[in-house]
């Protein structure tokens, strides 16, 4: 009988893998946290590392014990969505010891525009302001009551709240024609955009009364004939009303 | 500078340069090993001079490409604990085994038997230091009775088999990470680990032709024509492969037409302009192709065939690095939105800056040369010269 030998080679590479494996058994147990996987791919003390950090914030509620009077006006402006501690920063400290640790107070001019300042990916409608030419050099606090702000008169233009559209058509082929040439816009819905919307043209006419071949308008405007050109769809499912391009 | 509309967050470019040179370095230690199997498993015979070079060289340039990932992370520390607490379901998290797998189960082991029979005898003839290395090595197996030697033979030959797959593996896991992210549109591409690899194979062989021709003038040695030109055929047929593979992609992308394909053509046109039409398909694809063609075919002396190769090799190589550009920085220039482009400067000094990279980049060749003077790779050509 001959039994099947295991080559010298092999041997040596099982007790060398043999050992790669025990090594890595044994620093499996010494560096993988006792509590790893109890809950889920993490250490589940860490959850308790967290709850013993300090807290810093006192949540927006908090305030209302002894500031109900900002509270109140507050939460009838229209900052009534912003939280007292994003303006005034962590104050858990100050509301514990009944109102030492004063928080900071941010008068400077360059805090509002961190949510203010105008920036193309920000909601349509959201105010913004170009911060160099929004009353260069004043404190915004000096016109505008941070706990209740509403502009000291109802904004003039459109490019208060809808700065990117308003920039978009400043370079576009209709730079000279006003918002309400299209819109028509209820006076309430500057003061209040949200409860007075503004309708959208709905007809081809809106375009028609400048670019039909029969419109009376200046000679200059490139003309279609609006029964055909584009068939059975509205202007604007081609053309970008605010920056229309002939090619897309 | 920027151009359009791009979120905040994606002004600065999150993976650098070195995360073009790992996609890179990996590329290599694939396209080197498939080399060398071309040799031991498809018997290709023209290519026994190179085998073990190519083999010393994968496995030089594996050790290094982790640690492009390692500069790259805040906490390189941590990586390790990918192997204690291994994620299965996160692609990048099992990168720790695919590599693992890799280097241990199949270079080093192939690296071992390969080299088995001359480590014992290098053991017996060395003196001092050199000789505890070697016996080292053996790990205690001294037997190179013929049988012994044979079976070697027959390891080799069985981990080459499973080699191939993992070559294919690791580079194709490497390029499933970028083609299997969805919300990116110049990644998200099921050819992209199948392009990956073939371009992994194109760089492997044309580092081996450039190795190949510096070791031996470094040596005053002739190289071995037949080799070189087999060499030069099989540079040829991948990157044929390759380029055709890359031209679908293009070509599927472009007939596909999806929402992306306006912020596509500008990245082209704008950023990428340089390093994919001029670096990339000029002069890293189709130069070079034409060079090998000319240096294969045409009727050119041996010598000058020799420079064409070296000259085809080394823009392969660029063009390469390329590709790795413009697949990772790329993918990075263009705002999700796919309303503007961003750009990328890249850094000097720091961690992820040029130096690093350099370094990066060098650090392979001096493993090879320890690699080289420790297990010497030089096989001289079974036929006459
Ligand atoms: C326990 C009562 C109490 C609570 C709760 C409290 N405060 Fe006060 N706070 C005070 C008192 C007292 C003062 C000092 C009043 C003064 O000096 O006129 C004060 C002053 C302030 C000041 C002005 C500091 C200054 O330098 O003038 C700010 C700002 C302020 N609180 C913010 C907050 C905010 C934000 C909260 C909620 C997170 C809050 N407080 C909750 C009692 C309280
Ligand atoms: C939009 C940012 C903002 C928010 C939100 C805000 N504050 Fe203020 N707060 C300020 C600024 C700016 C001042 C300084 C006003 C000044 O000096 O005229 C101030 C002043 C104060 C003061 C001290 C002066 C005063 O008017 O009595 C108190 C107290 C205060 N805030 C409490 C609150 C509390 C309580 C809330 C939440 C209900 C709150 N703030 C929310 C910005 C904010
Ligand atoms: C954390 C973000 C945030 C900060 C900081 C902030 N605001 Fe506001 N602000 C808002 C939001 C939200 C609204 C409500 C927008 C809406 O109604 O769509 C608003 C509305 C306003 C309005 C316009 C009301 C209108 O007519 O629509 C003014 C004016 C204003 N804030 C001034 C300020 C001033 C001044 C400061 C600095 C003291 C400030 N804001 C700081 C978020 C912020
Ligand atoms: C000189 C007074 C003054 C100062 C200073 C001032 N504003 Fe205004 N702000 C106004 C007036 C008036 C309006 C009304 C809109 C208009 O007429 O354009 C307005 C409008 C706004 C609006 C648009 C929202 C709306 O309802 O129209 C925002 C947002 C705003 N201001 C924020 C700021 C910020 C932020 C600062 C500080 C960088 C600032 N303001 C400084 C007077 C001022
Ligand atoms: C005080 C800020 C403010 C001013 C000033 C303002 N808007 Fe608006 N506008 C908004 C907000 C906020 C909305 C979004 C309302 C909503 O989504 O419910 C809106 C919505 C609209 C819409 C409808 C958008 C839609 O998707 O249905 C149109 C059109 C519009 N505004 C036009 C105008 C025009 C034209 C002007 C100038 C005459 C103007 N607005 C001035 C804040 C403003
Ligand atoms: C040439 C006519 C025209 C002019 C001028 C015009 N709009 Fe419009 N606007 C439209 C049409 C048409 C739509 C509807 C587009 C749609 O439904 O796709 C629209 C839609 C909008 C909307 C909805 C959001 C969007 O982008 O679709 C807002 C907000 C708006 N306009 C604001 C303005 C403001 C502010 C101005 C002035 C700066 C302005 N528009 C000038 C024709 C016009
Ligand atoms: C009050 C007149 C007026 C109205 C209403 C109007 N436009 Fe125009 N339009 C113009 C003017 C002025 C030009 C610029 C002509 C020039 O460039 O010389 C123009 C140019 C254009 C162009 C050509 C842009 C180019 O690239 O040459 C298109 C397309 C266009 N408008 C589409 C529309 C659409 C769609 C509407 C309806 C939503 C519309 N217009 C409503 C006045 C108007
Ligand atoms: C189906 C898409 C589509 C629709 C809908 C459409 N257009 Fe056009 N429009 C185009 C294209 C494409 C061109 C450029 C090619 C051409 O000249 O025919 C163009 C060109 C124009 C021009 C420039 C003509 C010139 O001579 O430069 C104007 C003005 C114009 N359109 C206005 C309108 C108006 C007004 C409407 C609504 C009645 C409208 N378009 C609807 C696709 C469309």
């Amino acid at each position: 009988m001959k039994f099947f030998k295991l080559p010298q080679q092999l041997v040596s590479l099982f007790i060398l893998f043999f050992i790669i494996i025990v090594v890595f058994i044994i620093a499996r147990r010494i560096f993988v946290p006792a509590t790893f996987g109890v809950y889920g791919h993490y250490r589940a003390s860490a959850i308790d590392t967290v709850k013993e950090q300090k807290i810093n914030y006192a949540g927006a509620k908090a305030c209302y014990e002894c500031h109900d009077d900002i509270f109140e006006t507050k939460s009838k402006s229209y900052h009534k969505d912003v939280s007292c501690e994003v303006c005034h920063g962590p104050s858990a400290k100050h509301v514990e010891s009944g109102g030492d640790f004063a928080p900071e107070i941010p008068r400077q001019r360059d805090f509002c525009p961190v949510c203010h300042g105008y920036n193309p990916s920000r909601p349509t409608g959201f105010p913004q302001v170009i911060v160099a030419q929004h009353n260069p050099g004043k404190a915004c606090i000096s016109c505008h009551k941070p706990h209740d702000p509403t502009p000291p008169h109802t904004p003039e233009s459109c490019s208060a709240c809808h700065r990117e559209i308003f920039s978009r058509k400043m370079v576009s082929h209709h730079y000279s024609l006003a918002c309400t040439t299209c819109h028509t816009v209820p006076d309430e819905h500057l003061a209040n955009p949200r409860l007075n919307q503004v309708g959208k043209p709905a007809a081809k006419e809106v375009c028609g009364q400048c670019h039909d071949k029969a419109a009376e308008s200046d000679k200059e405007i490139p003309r279609v004939d609006i029964q055909t050109h584009g068939g059975r769809y509205l202007c604007w499912d081609c053309h970008y009303p605010h920056d229309p391009e002939v090619k897309t | 500078m920027f151009s359009g509309y791009i979120y905040p967050n994606e002004y600065e470019l999150q993976w650098s340069l070195l995360i073009v040179l790992y996609p890179y370095l990996t590329g290599l230690v694939a396209g080197a090993f498939i080399l060398a199997s071309l040799e031991r498993v498809f018997n290709v015979k023209a290519l026994v001079v190179v085998y073990r070079l190519s083999l010393l060289t994968a496995l030089a340039f594996l050790i290094v490409a982790p640690l492009p990932l390692l500069a790259h992370l805040g906490h390189p520390e941590r990586a390790l604990e990918m192997f204690l607490t291994p994620h299965l379901t996160s692609a990048m998290a099992m990168f720790g085994f695919v590599y693992a797998w890799y280097l241990l189960m199949v270079l080093l082991l192939e690296v071992w038997f390969d080299y088995r029979k001359d480590i014992v005898l290098w053991s017996r003839q060395k003196k001092g230091i050199l000789r505890y290395i070697y016996l080292l090595m053996t790990l205690g197996v001294t037997d190179i009775s013929e049988k012994a030697v044979r079976f070697d033979e027959k390891a080799g030959k069985f981990i080459t088999i499973v080699g191939i797959p993992s070559a294919f593996l690791l580079h194709g896991y490497v390029g499933f990470i970028f083609g299997s992210v969805k919300a990116n549109p110049w990644w998200s591409s099921v050819l992209m680990p199948i392009v990956f690899l073939f371009s992994a194979i194109v760089s492997g062989i044309a580092i081996v032709i450039l190795i190949y021709i510096v070791t031996t003038l470094i040596r005053w040695k002739r190289p071995d024509m037949p080799c070189l030109n087999k060499l030069a055929e099989f540079l040829l047929y991948a990157m044929i492969i390759d380029f055709s593979l890359e031209l679908l992609d293009f070509i599927h992308r472009l007939y596909e037409s999806e929402e992306s394909i306006h912020i596509l053509s500008d990245l082209i046109s704008n950023r990428l302009f340089i390093s994919l039409i001029v670096t990339q398909i000029i002069l890293g694809s189709l130069l070079p192709m034409a060079g090998i063609v000319l240096a294969r075919f045409g009727r050119v002396h041996d010598e000058m065939r020799r420079i064409l190769y070296f000259i085809s090799a080394f823009l392969v190589q660029v063009g390469i690095f390329s590709i790795r550009w413009n697949v990772v920085i790329g993918g990075q220039l263009f705002s999700k939105s796919l309303r503007g482009l961003t750009v990328y400067k890249v850094e000097l000094l720091g961690l992820e800056g040029l130096f690093m990279t350099f370094f990066l980049l060098m650090l392979p060749f001096v493993i090879l040369y320890v690699l080289v003077k420790l297990l010497p790779p030089w096989t001289e050509p079974t036929h006459p010269a």
